[in-house]
């Protein structure tokens, strides 16, 4: 586990990529059948497969649910770092357990319910990258404001990947800093492999100490130039919003998504009778 | 100059919950990456870098700085990489931005370091007590015979309770308290004139924690809990458990043949839409 | 008419005992393409935030006095009212662009304040920025100067009367610099904007503006018209400003004797028909210097990355250079050209594909950063990413700290002297003027004693006098390292510090050899756009084989 550790935190993971996986996830696919959806109608379609499945433990019903759900992620062309984290978040809420209750006495019963739990979990979490990794984020930040959602939080989401760039380099360069400088302790033997983790835990946690003051110098200019900008005056303006939320249009093929959506779940749900 | 003065508090607010946001967003951004800690059969549930908001909570206005790591969370992590999860992050939002900002309120002077360590560890305590008693109880929703499943309630409680211990008293002392108690004291009087303020003293101090606080602290946290309780109980409402009444299948029926003309004429529409916009 | 009138003004930070504007009384008239200039910390950037009223609305403290913009009193207007009428560009502008696609910031301001036609006073803006075509653009994908344009389009896009702009060029090579006057000049005299610029590179003053203020210790100390204001040289030169090479060639010459009755040109062209007729004596022969043993053999390298689109960039082709002890390379060439990726490969931040490259006749493809630190040491061009710790002493001890080397506090300690850093060093380095931070990113630099120091654009954002203090700090360091590698565009410090320059254009070694060589390689200076220092091409101009790179040699040189 420490080598698959120590290999996983720094060496194999570039922050390039990372960065250009987040940023290739948000504006790479903005021509997806997905992407193109009104952004309220998809906030809806979410409030139903990202939340009904939870309660629900009839096997058709949320088997239709997944096979829909895994059908619009295909559409929406998500980014592998995407699914990969996907995978990680179905097995650390589910997978774990069923080894623990094994312990315990359970047997293959046990097994069942938490074969159903995996695919509910799965459910809403492919029907969540769908709508928020699938929509680019100005979309997704004004559909939201149309639900009134608070408006820092419309702003954070743009104002987010702008800055994700930014933030990145910055925490790149501080890191460069410290592999140049520092020097990492050999990392053969087990031994070895957990000072290693020890050391690259320890940088990463003294490299915020920098990043601190750097984005804080950062994060003045921005918040006078929103001044001046006229962001106060916006969050408060109902005519402001209005102008965002013009271009929201609720389509033709926005009511087919979800006629076709309901068409299929339906029609599960009679073969099942 | 009254106004004055209030419009450049927001200001300050505004910095304080833009630079929490970003560099907490940042941080968690790399967390969802990390799956390998979980050891075995416990999942280490602890925020490695509270020590983050914790510090920013204590240097400078606690609610500003819990309000923007919780949705630099919201944010980075789960809409940038897609792994909204509805209600439970509502949840994650409120354990964090509570534990965090009791934690800025407890420090009347960031240089008094006793302050700093015990604010930091009540505060990840309290954040991380309000998350295992939440997560129970979303695992006894979730799955329907909770208590019938042999050894599984057992197996819950103990890998929560386990979980706890072992987040706090590992996990917490190496990522929150040591981190925060390194920062805190090297940020202090250093990284308030980059954004045009005085630094904390016992004087620029909020005041105690007094009982509307806490009473406001209590609404916030059963609100995490209510939010999957309200849920579940709507949904019980409408019969969600199929219970295949005759009715209800023919209410299904009918939804399915409206869905089947909607599309219908839906694609004829959208043909003759296309063909006047060739 | 006047468009800006300050009366008295004084102004004092929260948290300061000391008010950074003193009873400061200023006219600005309409249409004028103003300079303020002054010592770091006179107040200049200060100053211009009360125009746009973010000081006193938005930042406290203490405000006496008053400003007036078209005969409006600030205090009785809301920053949302001024915004209208003064733009505002920092200097950090990376920061003040908040949306991520072009558009879509340029119109913030726009949409922000309810126009309905925010799309197209952005476009509007975009357009006098010449962004037109980038539109729909990225802001991660726009290159230095293109933000920088962006962040005035977002300025612009209000229609305000008045453009304020901190250090616009600070960070820009000479062609964006070029660019971005260019458009201020056009917004100036097409458009009737009245242009206010913070500046000390003199030689856009003298080309672009038509006053300069010089502020002083929080007041007014002059405002002239700008060929008399860089006539007071030696004022200037209190306040951290050097005139235009030009200007101080003839006012060194004017001691002895030369034109003594005349006003000092201020521009290549006022310079030739200044110095008309005025005759040299030969060039010096170059110093000679002994080249050492290969330190660093680039041997048919391949360097190539994956952008984001998975396209394989490839940086260089078949690089092959070798680096001899002793040589004090400048690496120049315009931006992409692969500066920075040279720079990398040496300190294992990237690896050739193909090829080798060997330090001290070692292979290194099995190198890791932490084992080439201790051959090569990088200085990098912003002296913030340098600081890592929280104190400049213990930023210096980090590396040899964490080398078990036994006397490093002895080690550091000399360093800290040697770099003039003693009384500073238990300072955070961000909190440092911007000279302290160099001196103390170059003694970090050094701090391993390494065999080739790299320096990234040492003097890239220093006004002058800083620049100097840096360029000495350079020159004493010869004692200490032997080696060094500059990446730079400033052909001044290529003219006076290197014995050997490398022009990199497309990834390829265009032209090797001193500085007689390649600044007289007319090929080469139109290729990659090069601008040899102001008086190198004066002295040509006034005579074919004149080789003079700096002011000293020039006077020395002429026949007066």
């Amino acid at each position: 586990m420490t080598k698959k550790l120590s290999t996983n935190i720094l060496d194999k993971l570039s922050i390039d990529y990372l960065r250009n996986q987040v940023l290739k996830n948000a504006y790479g696919n903005l021509d997806t059948v997905i992407a193109k959806r009104d952004p309220r109608v998809l906030l809806i379609w979410y409030l139903f497969f990202g939340l009904v499945p939870w309660f629900v433990d009839d096997l058709y019903f949320l088997m239709a649910c997944f096979v829909l759900v895994l059908v619009t992620t295909y559409l929406a062309k998500i980014t592998a770092l995407v699914l990969f984290v996907f995978a990680i978040g179905v097995f650390s809420q589910s997978g774990y357990l069923f080894i623990v209750s094994l312990f315990f006495g359970g047997d293959v019963n046990t097994l069942i319910p938490l074969l159903i739990l995996t695919l509910k979990v799965s459910t809403c979490s492919l029907a969540s990258i769908t709508v928020f990794s699938g929509l680019d984020p100005d979309r997704l930040a004004n559909g939201l404001m149309w639900f009134n959602f608070p408006e820092r939080l419309s702003f954070s989401i743009s104002y987010a990947y702008r800055m994700l760039p930014l933030l990145m380099s910055e925490f790149q360069n501080v890191l460069l800093s410290f592999r140049m400088r520092g020097k990492a302790p050999s990392s053969e033997g087990f031994k070895g492999k957990v000072q290693y983790l020890i050391y690259q835990v320890k940088m990463i946690m003294q490299s915020f100490y920098p990043l601190m003051l750097n984005v804080a110098k950062r994060s003045r200019t921005t918040v006078e130039a929103l001044e001046i900008r006229g962001y106060r005056n916006a969050a408060t303006s109902k005519e402001v919003r209005k102008l965002k939320l013009a271009d929201l249009q609720f389509t033709y093929d926005d009511a087919l998504f979800i006629a076709l959506s309901i068409l299929w779940i339906t029609a599960i749900l009679l073969i099942k009778r | 100059m009254e106004n004055t003065q209030t419009q450049a508090n927001q200001s300050q607010k505004l910095m304080i919950f833009v630079l929490s946001m970003a560099l907490y967003g940042l941080a968690t951004l790399f967390t969802e990456l990390i799956p390998s800690f979980q050891v075995g059969i416990v999942e280490l549930s602890v925020e490695f870098f509270l020590f983050i908001p914790l510090t920013l909570a204590m240097l400078f206005d606690p609610l500003s700085a819990a309000l923007g790591a919780a949705t630099g969370e919201v944010v980075f992590s789960e809409i940038m990489l897609g792994q909204f999860g509805g209600l439970g992050e509502l949840e994650k939002f409120l354990t964090v931005t509570i534990g965090v900002y009791v934690a800025g309120r407890m420090v009347k002077d960031p240089r008094n370091m006793k302050q700093v360590a015990v604010a930091a560890i009540t505060g990840t305590a309290l954040q991380l007590a309000m998350g295992m008693i939440v997560d129970i109880c979303k695992v006894e929703f979730a799955i329907e015979e909770f208590e019938a499943v042999a050894g599984l309630p057992e197996s819950v409680y103990f890998t929560e309770g386990f979980a706890f211990l072992n987040d706090l008293l590992f996990s917490g002392i190496l990522f929150c308290l040591l981190p925060t108690m390194f920062l805190v004291p090297r940020l202090y009087g250093k990284i308030e004139p980059l954004l045009g303020m005085e630094p904390r003293t016992e004087k620029t101090y909020l005041g105690d924690i007094n009982f509307k606080t806490v009473i406001v602290l209590i609404v916030g946290f059963a609100l995490a809990l209510v939010s999957q309780m309200a849920a579940e109980s709507g949904m019980t409402l409408i019969e969600w458990e199929f219970a295949w009444a005759e009715s209800f299948e023919s209410i299904i029926f009918g939804i399915f043949a409206a869905a089947v003309l909607a599309v219908v004429a839906l694609l004829v529409l959208r043909r003759k839409q296309n063909k006047v916009s060739e | 008419m006047n468009i800006i009138e300050a009366e008295n003004l004084s102004y004092r930070y929260p948290a300061s005992d000391k008010a950074i504007l003193d009873g400061l009384t200023l006219t600005i008239e309409k249409g004028d393409f103003l300079a303020i200039v002054g010592n770091n910390g006179c107040g200049k950037s200060t100053f211009c935030k009360t125009l746009n009223g973010l000081i006193p609305h938005f930042i406290t403290g203490e405000f006496k006095g008053s400003v007036k913009i078209n005969g409006h009193d600030t205090k009785t207007m809301t920053v949302s009212e001024l915004a209208h009428m003064v733009g505002y560009v920092y200097q950090d502008f990376d920061n003040q662009i908040v949306r991520p696609t072009v558009l879509d910031d340029a119109s913030y301001a726009c949409l922000n304040y309810a126009y309905s036609d925010y799309l197209s006073r952005g476009k509007e803006a975009l357009k006098l920025c010449g962004l037109q075509n980038k539109e729909k653009d990225y802001v991660f994908e726009l290159s230095g100067g293109q933000t920088h344009l962006l962040a005035l389009a977002g300025a612009l896009a209000l229609n305000p009367e008045v453009l304020i702009l901190d250090e616009p060029i600070a960070q820009l090579d000479p062609g964006h610099a070029d660019l971005i006057y260019g458009i201020l000049k056009e917004l100036n005299e097409v458009h009737g904007k009245t242009i206010i610029v913070i500046e000390h590179h003199s030689e856009y003053i003298a080309e672009y503006c038509h006053h300069v203020v010089l502020l002083k210790d929080g007041k007014c100390a002059f405002k002239l018209p700008t060929k008399e204001a860089l006539n007071h040289v030696e004022e200037l030169k209190e306040a951290n400003i050097f005139v235009p090479q030009v200007t101080r060639v003839a006012y060194a010459l004017k001691s002895r004797g030369y034109n003594w009755d005349r006003q000092l040109p201020i521009s290549r062209d006022e310079g030739l028909e200044y110095f008309k007729g005025m005759d040299f004596w030969p060039n010096e022969k170059p110093a000679s210097f002994k080249r050492g043993e290969v330190i660093v053999d680039f041997d048919h390298v391949i360097l190539g990355y994956r952008t984001m689109s998975k396209k394989r960039h490839v940086v260089f082709k078949d690089l092959n250079l070798k680096i001899y002890e002793g040589d004090r390379l400048a690496i120049i060439g315009s931006n992409g050209a692969g500066k920075t990726s040279l720079l990398k490969m040496l300190v294992g931040l990237s690896k050739p594909l193909s090829g080798s490259l060997k330090i001290m006749g070692k292979d290194t493809s099995a190198y890791k950063p932490q084992d080439f630190a201790e051959y090569v040491s990088l200085v990098m061009q912003n002296p913030e990413q340098m600081f890592i710790a929280d104190s400049i002493a213990s930023d210096i001890a980090f590396a040899m700290k964490a080398r078990n080397i036994s006397d490093y506090e002895e080690k550091t300690a000399e360093l800290l002297e040697a770099f003039e850093l003693t009384a500073l060093q238990n300072r955070d380095g961000r909190l440092l003027s911007g000279g302290q931070m160099r001196r103390a990113s170059l003694a970090i630099g050094v701090a391993l004693n390494p065999e080739i120091l790299l320096l990234d654009e040492p003097t890239a954002n220093l006004d002058m006098a800083t620049r100097k203090e840096i360029m000495d700090t350079l020159s004493r360091m010869q004692d200490i390292i032997k080696t060094a590698v500059i990446a730079t565009h400033d052909m001044q410090l290529v003219a006076e510090w290197a014995n050997r320059i490398v022009v990199l254009h497309d990834g390829e070694v265009i032209a090797d050899g001193d500085r007689d060589s390649i600044f007289a390689d007319q090929r080469v200076i139109e290729e990659i756009g090069i601008r040899p220092p102001a008086v190198f091409d004066l002295a040509k101009e006034l005579k074919a084989d004149n080789r003079i790179y700096t002011v000293e040699e020039f006077v020395k040189q002429a026949r007066v």
